[in-house]
């Protein structure tokens, strides 16, 4: 690619919201489970809303903590898609019962991924720490498809469930879900604590996604997304071909319950706060997005025939666990 | 395929609109960058000046491309929007005209536009 991000993109495309760290669950493999921030009060960020409507952003996403313990959180997305905003939410479904699901859909959600670790219920439940969460989680998945409202299923793939991948695909089409995304684990938060529990070894990583490749480009009934840019050298690869290598900072930001601006959520550095500094400034000219847009090939990276696409692998996860944002992807096999 | 003739004679449809599933975006500081570019005289027909976003995929319109793809707000058929352009470029009409309809017809075929 021969230009700079930023002479592409006046923004992001994506700005992945947590509104709270609040959460009903503590999951093992949780990246934020463990921080506090000051939230903001609703019309504060209604104010962010406008701001980045003006920006041009078109898609926002609640993760966090648990989007549905926000009181307000309906009301903000009303706000925000009557201006034009492409709202999801990520939710691990404990709230979302069928009179919620029509709140939803009245609020103007344009989908709802629900997070959905295990097939089987009982691993499930052990593994987000919560007893019936699983029958909770489907419901919510069914609520919402009743109602009209396009459902996602997350499932973060770790040493707990990589060889049961298949099953997650079939409870996905069970619940007629339209697109399953299966996320890499990130060594950040209780996820760093808990790492050598849950993270598989670069080979198994490699492994895993060779097959899933192949079943995600053998699968038409069902969209099967990873978002994992360590696996831009295997064959069957291509997705996002305008960025190459993390998208995060590129297409997308994450914004912290303050109005923190974060590359993504699992990279705790700050670069700045979205209602005290100039959004322009900060999206063209922190050194943090620069360094992220434009990095250089360190250790094996240096002479790796695809670092052109693969650009170092996951920058959260080689941040994680050198401090560096260059570094090679410790998921990497090469 | 002439999917043009087939909206006129079938549904007697002409003005061109935007599929509205699909999220986009005008790169405005792009297409300044674009614009002096080819007033300098380069080859900007590879860059990029609107985004689209479908089904979770990106795709980029270049400067005439995405002229086109503004223009067709359903208020203008294809006659109307060579007129628009034809305001914008030095150009002869045929040779637009041509590039237009090329444009058009993919879009069509891809979903991207419509009759309405
Ligand atoms: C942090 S949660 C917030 C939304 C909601 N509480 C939920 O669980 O879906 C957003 C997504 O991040 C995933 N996640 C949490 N920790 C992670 C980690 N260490 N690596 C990758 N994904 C993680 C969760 O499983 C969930 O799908
Ligand atoms: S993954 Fe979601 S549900 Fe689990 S602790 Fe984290 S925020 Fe809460
Ligand atoms: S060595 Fe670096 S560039 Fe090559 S595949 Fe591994 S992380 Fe990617």
């Amino acid at each position: 690619m021969a230009d700079a991000i930023t002479e592409q993109f006046s923004a992001p495309l994506t700005f992945n919201w947590t509104l709270s760290y609040q959460c009903n669950f503590v999951c093992s493999h949780c990246y934020s489970r463990d921080e506090v921030a000051e939230e903001l009060p609703t019309e504060k960020i209604k104010q962010i809303v406008d701001l980045l409507v003006k920006q041009q952003v078109p898609f926002i996403n609640f993760g966090g903590g648990e989007p549905l313990i926000r009181k307000d959180l309906l009301e903000v997305t009303r706000y925000a898609s009557d201006q034009g905003l492409n709202v999801s939410m990520n939710s691990n479904g404990w709230l979302l019962d069928h009179a919620t699901a029509q709140q939803i859909k009245a609020a103007g959600f344009k989908s709802v991924g629900i997070s959905i670790d295990s097939a089987d219920g009982a691993s499930h439940d052990d593994f987000r720490n919560k007893n019936g969460s699983f029958a909770r989680a489907t419901a919510a998945l069914d609520a919402l498809h009743a109602v009209g409202v396009k459902t996602t299923m997350s499932s973060v793939i770790s040493r707990f469930n990589f060889k049961d991948f298949h099953a997650l695909l079939d409870l996905a089409r069970k619940h007629q879900v339209t697109q399953v995304y299966l996320h890499n684990f990130k060594c950040s938060g209780r996820g760093f604590k808990n790492r050598e529990d849950l993270d598989l070894t670069p080979q198994e990583w490699k492994d895993f996604y060779v097959e899933a490749l192949q079943v995600k480009n053998d699968t038409d009934d069902l969209l099967i997304s990873f978002d994992d840019p360590v696996i831009a050298s295997l064959p069957g690869y291509e997705e996002n071909p305008l960025v190459k290598g993390s998208s995060c900072g590129k297409l997308s930001l994450h914004l912290r319950p303050n109005g923190d601006i974060t590359p993504c959520g699992f990279i705790p550095l700050v670069v700045g706060n979205i209602l005290t500094d100039d959004f322009e400034e900060l999206w063209y000219n922190s050194p943090v997005l620069n360094h992220m847009r434009n990095k250089e090939a360190k250790g094996k990276c240096q002479g790796c025939g695809v670092y052109q696409d693969c650009l170092g692998g996951c920058t959260a996860r080689a941040f994680a666990t050198t401090g560096d944002l260059s570094e090679p992807d410790p998921h990497c096999w090469k | 395929m002439n999917l043009k003739r087939k909206g006129r004679e079938g549904e007697g449809l002409t003005l061109l609109e935007r599929n509205p599933q699909i999220v986009w975006r005008n790169e405005k500081r792009r297409e300044e960058k674009v614009l002096q570019g080819l007033e300098a005289g380069e080859d900007v027909a590879e860059h990029g000046t609107v985004i689209l976003m479908i089904s979770g995929m990106m795709h980029q319109l270049n400067l005439l491309g995405g002229m086109i793809w503004n223009l067709c707000d359903g208020s203008r058929d294809e006659e109307q929007i060579v007129d628009e352009l034809l305001k914008e470029f030095a150009v002869e009409r045929e040779l637009l005209a041509e590039d237009v309809a090329d444009f058009i017809q993919d879009l069509l075929k891809r979903d991207w536009l419509t009759y309405g």
